[in-house]
């Protein structure tokens, strides 16, 4: 029986790692493997750069570029690798990069350009044409129809009777033009329905359990007339009104946009969020209760009390309760924030907002209806579950450091956690049966946490410092990691001076927008320019990097200048006139051999 | 390629990591498949669809490909002689043409010779013309090679052009609900295969799908 129960279980999950596996082995769409981006050329032309992910080719002559009338542009190619196989025939191909060079005269004087591409994966996956839309004038490429040949909008093929002489299948209506949907802008039951559920999670942090006394306290004015209706009615608004104030909190930041998340991973945001974390583990483990200052829970349920329970007051108390807890539940709020100011729909944020703030009222609504006997009996249980939630934060807490505390530091606080949770749990059961351990026990316990700390340390040996990093500044929390020979600028002012040294003396420059809060630039300092072959290639440069960990108006302004999006971007500059040669930037994080690769292009064609 | 080069043990290592890669379980959602066009049902069950190998076979093979896809022709004999050799694996076309144009015009002459039961033939023939840009002309030459009644194919392909149109349309919809990318792609039992196999690889990945189906 208890095993039949085990086994069904296990094939639950089994079949959630089923579901897991269907979207994880799916090939990445064409618009993916193969990204386009497009950049000026010497007198007026077009250059199209393509990055093409590893283990992948496009295919030279697939190559195909076209006015907005259908006529076909002459580009121009370099040679391909030859690729010659019985199955494939003698085909050229690229791996890596490609590039094709429209010539400015060719170019429509009005209208987009419409490029299409083709290639396939090297495990045996050949991916249907891909067809961008690009602005001559701006560089914009839109549109990522995977089946552009067959699906396209323009309306180059017109739907035509099917004959063994003229054919051509009319496939429907263009399904793919639609950008991905983003989470929030799927099924909004959905959204909703998740967001209650992380509100009901949010519900059993410590955060919330003041609410209760001053729920309590509200109903317990209303005496003899206490029902289980008039305490759902009186709950139901306390919780309504709570949800609301979430909601408008939702409004104020879907409207402000995406600068949210910037302004959320700057090291004073991560340092206190961290800090947040620490202490609500430490009080999860019992060390001090989280509480609301007397005086203000004092006050609220005073109140409460003095309003004798009256509808308008359960929603002044609901709303005010919101905004008292706000702060404690800050950094899971502030992720469903960002969640929600990435899509800047102002309707569906308040509406997720609002559902979150109603998940985190459920309990309270179940409390205010039936009394406390419905909520958990208390009892050396709810302790160790605490203890685990305490564990829980302290990996939440060094997750979120790891941002900003050097990794050595970061790779011996895992660790440290990976070997305590086990000795934990040993010493839990132990405790419990009473007795001393046993040898085998202690040998046991001596072992799995062993194992623990073999696992995490293995995990943080791929977190290792690279040489010539400085591990910390002096004030050793907010460490600047930079590689060595990097010199980093946060002026704009500071930036025209090192530009301007590197000029008086001739060198060409690499200059790096790079932010400690930016993943793929921590990553890239790991593989790119820690690399001792890229180091040895990059001597000859003086090396800037424009730090946009601040994310203010100076940074803001260089960026801008620069055209730069967002870290991590390399401009290079040349020697003689400190003049970024065209197409040569990179956008985004690169391997070490993308890298070099980027350094031979360079060389080869100096002037862009 | 490198699986073609590679020996069979290095291949016989290769595959859990291939299994891993690359194969999902292609789940029975009929239920709440919106469309009835691409249920797990309909996918498996066309009736417009070409069948080969053992109709009433205990495992059927669903395959995804384009006449102008490299990677499908070199698999394809690999997965005509397991299915062969096994004896009890149904083979379900789905002619997906998605690379280049003349795709579609392959796929139209194959889906005509149905109707005077070549589809097998022509398919055949169309799948060992190797290139990965093989023009209309050199696809119809090759289904003149396969034994196919050119006259009665022509007639078919008029008469029945709608349905082939009906029928591809249906299939693009199929792949699309599977969330498919490319070509080939394959379903084997209940598993979803989204690159070509080789001989060993298509063999394991039966008998995964068929020990999968025991329990």
């Amino acid at each position: 029986m208890r095993n039949a129960r085990l086994r069904t279980i296990i094939g639950c999950l089994l079949a959630l790692v089923g579901g897991a596996a269907l979207h994880a082995q799916t090939p990445p769409p064409a618009d993916q493997v193969f990204r386009l981006r497009v950049a000026p050329g010497a007198a007026g032309a077009l250059v199209l750069n393509w990055t093409i992910a590893p283990g992948n080719y496009l295919y030279r002559d697939k190559i195909a570029v076209k006015d907005s009338g259908g006529s076909a542009i002459e580009v121009t190619t370099d040679g391909g690798e030859i690729k010659d196989d019985p199955s494939f025939g003698e085909t050229e191909i690229y791996h890596k990069r490609a590039q094709a060079i429209v010539d400015a005269k060719l170019l429509p004087r009005d209208g987009d350009i419409f490029v299409t591409f083709q290639g396939c994966a090297e495990q045996g996956i050949c991916y249907p044409p891909v067809k961008k839309a690009v602005d001559p004038r701006t560089m914009s490429v839109v549109g990522g129809s995977a089946n552009g040949e067959f699906n396209s909008s323009s309306g180059e093929h017109p739907v035509q009777e099917v004959t063994p002489e003229d054919s051509f299948i009319p496939f429907g209506p263009p399904k793919n033009l639609a950008p991905e949907p983003t989470p929030l802008q799927g099924n909004i039951v959905a959204v909703l329905l998740a967001f209650t559920g992380f509100g009901l999670l949010l519900s059993f942090t410590p955060c919330v359990f003041p609410m209760i006394p001053i729920l309590s306290g509200m109903l317990a004015r209303s005496g003899d007339r206490l029902t289980a209706r008039r305490g759902f009615v009186l709950s139901g608004i306390y919780v309504m009104a709570m949800a609301f104030a979430y909601a408008l909190l939702g409004v104020v930041v879907a409207w402000s946009g995406q600068n949210l998340q910037a302004a959320l991973q700057t090291p004073a945001v991560l340092v206190s969020m961290s800090a947040v974390f620490l202490a609500l583990a430490v009080s999860m483990f019992g060390y001090y209760d989280l509480q609301i200052p007397q005086s203000w829970q004092t006050r609220l349920t005073g109140k409460a009390s003095s309003r004798s329970g009256s509808l308008g007051g359960a929603a002044i108390m609901g709303f005010g309760s919101a905004l008292v807890v706000g702060p404690c539940i800050t950094p899971p709020l502030a992720a469903a924030l960002v969640y929600v100011a990435q899509t800047g729909d102002v309707l569906r944020g308040a509406s997720a907002l609002f559902a979150l703030g109603l998940g985190m009222g459920l309990p309270l609504l179940a409390f205010g209806t039936f009394g406390a006997g419905i909520l958990p009996k208390s009892g050396p249980w709810l302790a160790h579950v605490k203890h685990l939630f305490g564990f829980v934060f302290v990996g939440l807490a060094i997750w979120m450091a790891a941002r900003i505390l050097p990794d050595r530091v970061i790779a011996i606080l895992w660790v440290a956690m990976a070997g305590s949770v086990p000795a934990y749990l040993v010493a839990l059961i132990v405790t419990k049966h009473g007795r001393r351990p046993s040898h085998a026990v202690t040998a046991a316990t001596g072992a799995l946490i062993a194992l623990a700390v073999l696992i995490a340390g293995s995990f943080a040996d791929s977190f290792r410092l690279p040489p010539g990093f400085e591990e910390s500044s002096a004030s050793g929390v907010v460490a600047t990691v930079g590689p060595a020979g990097f010199k980093s600028v946060s002026t704009p002012q500071a930036l025209d001076d090192a530009i301007a040294r590197a000029r008086q003396a001739r060198r060409p420059v690499v200059l790096d927008f790079s932010a400690e809060w930016c993943i793929e630039c921590r990553v890239m300092d790991r593989t790119v320019f820690s690399d001792p072959v890229v180091r040895e290639r990059l001597r000859d440069f003086d090396l800037i990097r424009a730090d946009a960990t601040d994310y203010n108006g100076d940074s803001q302004s260089a960026m801008k200048r620069f055209g730069v999006v967002g870290p991590p971007t390399v401009i290079f500059l040349d020697a003689d006139f400190g003049r970024e040669a065209a197409n040569t930037r990179i956008i985004g994080p690169v391997d070490p051999t993308a890298f070099l690769e980027h350094l031979d292009h360079l060389n080869h064609h100096p002037a862009g | 390629m490198f699986l073609m080069r590679a020996s069979a043990f290095a291949i016989r290592l290769l595959i859990p990591l291939v299994l891993f890669g690359s194969v999902g379980v292609f789940p029975a959602w009929s239920e709440d498949a919106q469309d009835p066009d691409v249920s797990s049902a309909a996918i498996l069950n066309d009736p417009a669809a070409p069948v080969a190998g053992n109709p009433s076979g205990d495992i059927s093979i669903v395959t995804f490909f384009d006449y102008n896809c490299p990677f499908c022709k070199k698999a394809e004999p690999s997965l005509e002689r397991v299915v062969k050799e096994d004896g009890h694996i149904r083979l379900v076309y789905k002619d997906w043409p998605i690379l280049t144009k003349p795709s579609i015009y392959g796929a139209q002459l194959a889906l005509a010779a149905k109707y005077q039961g070549k589809y097998d033939a022509v398919h055949a023939a169309l799948m060992t013309i190797p290139g990965v840009k093989i023009p209309e002309d050199q696809m119809l030459a090759a289904a003149r090679t396969s034994g196919a009644d050119m006259d009665r194919l022509d007639a078919d392909l008029k008469a029945h052009a709608d349905e082939i149109t009906v029928l591809l349309r249906r299939n693009l919809a199929q792949a699309d609900s599977l969330g498919l990318q490319g070509t080939p792609a394959y379903l084997i039992g209940h598993f979803k295969v989204t690159q070509a196999l080789t001989y060993e690889g298509f063999k394991r990945a039966v008998a995964d799908a068929r020990a999968q189906a025991r329990r």
